[in-house]
């Protein structure tokens, strides 16, 4: 397979689709979580127990990339419905769900998410309306306290790579190494941020996030000038596997639409 | 024999709401189940300085953002999924018109649950340590903010914690697939946070899709999760949650999402859809002519259809509904 063969939301889907491991108790967000998380299911994972924070189980996508959480290409052969309190409740936020993914407007060096707003420098004493409203914190804040792993996929921009985000919606490490414990979170925090270039992994000690692979089309040097942080390279970062047949096969199955191909 | 409770719509507004109430619409899925026809006659009489609890942004609460009914506004998520930002919600939130109080998708329902039980507040285990904590637009001076979600300590353990603070809104415009006219409800697809909306609010209007006899509600008891002795109202007003989805009824319809997300963008676009979509009808059937006929049977022939079947028996015509 060559690189001119998939585009790179399809190799972050997949990449993305890798980490989850069959049997595991899984909660996908909307838009491209879901086609990762249900591409691991049509491939590797099929006893993957999915689910999404509306409370729709049993269900694969029908006709295409469902338009949310609750709509009714999800809701075609689903074998139950129940509710939010129930899904990112019970099964989430208890800390008995194993891996979620969420997307992320912006990212930060200890994997700390923002989804609310983009503000013309720093917030300030005084909270004030951002420049630029984005969707909030949705279930992601839930599934980034609760999940024993989470997945955060983010294309591989510098505007979205920053220090420190400005807003925190969903916490990842916090300030990094164990500042997570003051909250008493179930959830272990952020595995991988898996973007369109790469996968980065949390440190041991500092949980800063370093480089662990790249994908064939991209490099060492690309991802680094595209994060705005000092990007540390883990020392047995490597190339990851290019997408198999059946894993593009798969992907596209899942992905009826072609959501993932249109951009790139 | 107890009363039916079927009412007109403009009826069930002018009735239950009035201007500065808070105001909560269920199930306020973004682009699944609310009572979005219910947000557009609040329009048409003309609601103001409207508090709304959302459990997500919907295109009704885009909708009354957008017009400036709306000046405060709580959510867990304020976009339209795949559909978007919320573009009305946006304007109005980037302007300082609305201020709009951040939690997550468990927080909201997790203040209901503790409303509707009469709880003095919640624990909270998410949200803590993030900005949603810290930050907030109803009380912009206070960094970090420690009137929000205050910290708590367990008892028990000794932990930090935090506190939500319950929510009871003056009403509950609730979205329903099946209603009886005494107020039974059943919901299809996702109940999302309506069971405990519908004990948290004040009052409760239920907007239903379609009319079933009672002797389904005898059937199905466990499925109905709304029981008619919480419910004020019932209006019966078919694509009720258009241009949303509802399962077993129809299905999103993706033209209009986008059209009314982008004439939402623009106070002009805003001025033009009010005029073409919220006046645009005089009853339930210039409703449908609005949305279309052919659109109405496209949407109606959804996968999810089949959902509907095991009740069909007992849905009643519409000229056996109308209040």
């Amino acid at each position: 397979m060559s690189a001119q063969d998939y585009t790179r939301q399809e190799m972050m889907a997949i990449a993305t689709g890798r980490e989850i491991r069959d049997g595991e108790l899984a909660i996908f967000g909307v838009g491209l979580a879901m086609l990762a998380g249900y591409f691991a299911q049509a491939h590797h994972a099929p006893r993957v127990r999915a689910m999404t924070e509306g409370g729709v189980y049993g269900a694969t996508p029908v006709g295409g990339l469902p338009w949310g959480i609750e709509c009714n290409r999800i809701s075609t052969n689903a074998t139950s419905f129940t509710n939010a309190i129930d899904a990112l409740g019970y099964l989430v936020a208890s800390g008995r769900c194993d891996v979620g993914i969420i997307g992320a407007a912006q990212v930060d060096r200890f994997g700390n998410v923002n989804t609310t707003g983009i503000w013309d420098g720093p917030i300030g004493e005084t909270y004030r309306p951002p420049k630029t409203r984005l969707t909030g914190a949705g279930g992601a804040n839930d599934i980034a306290c609760g999940a024993k792993r989470t997945l955060i996929m983010v294309a591989h921009e510098p505007k979205r790579f920053v220090d420190k985000v400005t807003y925190i919606s969903s916490p990842g490490y916090l300030e990094g190494s164990d500042a997570r414990a003051r909250y008493g979170f179930p959830g272990g925090g952020p595995a991988a941020i898996i973007t369109t270039l790469g996968i980065l992994r949390p440190l041991p000690d500092t949980r800063e996030f370093a480089l662990d692979s790249w994908f064939a089309f991209s490099s060492i040097a690309e991802i680094k000038a595209n994060t705005g942080w000092a990007l540390e390279v883990s020392p047995d970062a490597r190339v990851a596997p290019e997408p198999t047949d059946a894993e593009l096969a798969a992907l596209r199955r899942v992905d009826e639409t072609g959501a993932l191909r249109k951009k790139n | 024999m107890p009363d039916s409770k079927l009412m007109t719509l403009p009826e069930a507004v002018a009735r239950f709401t009035w201007d500065g109430m808070q105001y909560a619409s269920g199930a306020a899925l973004p682009v699944g189940s609310d009572a979005i026809v219910f947000g557009r006659e609040l329009l048409r009489q003309q609601r103001r300085d409207l508090h709304a609890i959302f459990h997500c942004n919907t295109q009704q609460l885009n909708l009354l953002a957008a017009t400036g009914a709306v000046t405060r506004a709580e959510c867990g998520f304020s976009g339209l999924e795949v559909f978007g930002f919320a573009n009305g919600l946006r304007r109005a939130v980037e302007s300082g018109r609305l201020a709009l109080e951040d939690y997550s998708n468990l927080a909201m329902p997790l203040r209901l649950l503790g409303g509707a039980l009469g709880w003095p507040f919640v624990p909270a285990t998410v949200n803590i340590g993030s900005d949603i904590q810290f930050r907030s637009a109803f009380d912009p001076a206070q960094p970090p903010c420690r009137e929000k979600i205050p910290s708590v300590v367990d008892p028990f353990t000794g932990r930090t914690i935090g506190a939500f603070r319950p929510l009871t809104p003056d009403l509950a415009a609730i979205h329903v697939t099946l209603a009886d006219p005494l107020g039974n409800a059943i919901m299809l697809g996702t109940e999302w946070s309506r069971f405990e909306l519908s004990r948290a609010a004040k009052k409760v209007v239920l907007i239903a899709d379609a009319i079933v006899d009672t002797g389904c509600m005898r059937q199905f008891p466990n499925l109905v999760r709304i029981p008619d002795i919480i419910v004020e109202a019932v209006v019966h007003w078919p694509f009720a949650a258009w241009p949303q989805g509802s399962p077993g009824m129809y299905d999103i319809d993706e033209a209009h999402m986008t059209l009314m997300n982008q004439a939402l963008a623009t106070e002009a676009g805003t001025d033009a859809y009010v005029r073409d979509f919220v006046h645009g009808y005089r009853d339930v059937a210039s409703y449908l002519d609005m949305i279309g006929r052919e659109t109405c049977t496209r949407l109606s022939g959804t996968a999810t259809s089949f959902l509907l079947d095991p009740f069909r028996q007992w849905l009643l015509p519409a000229e056996g509904t109308a209040a």
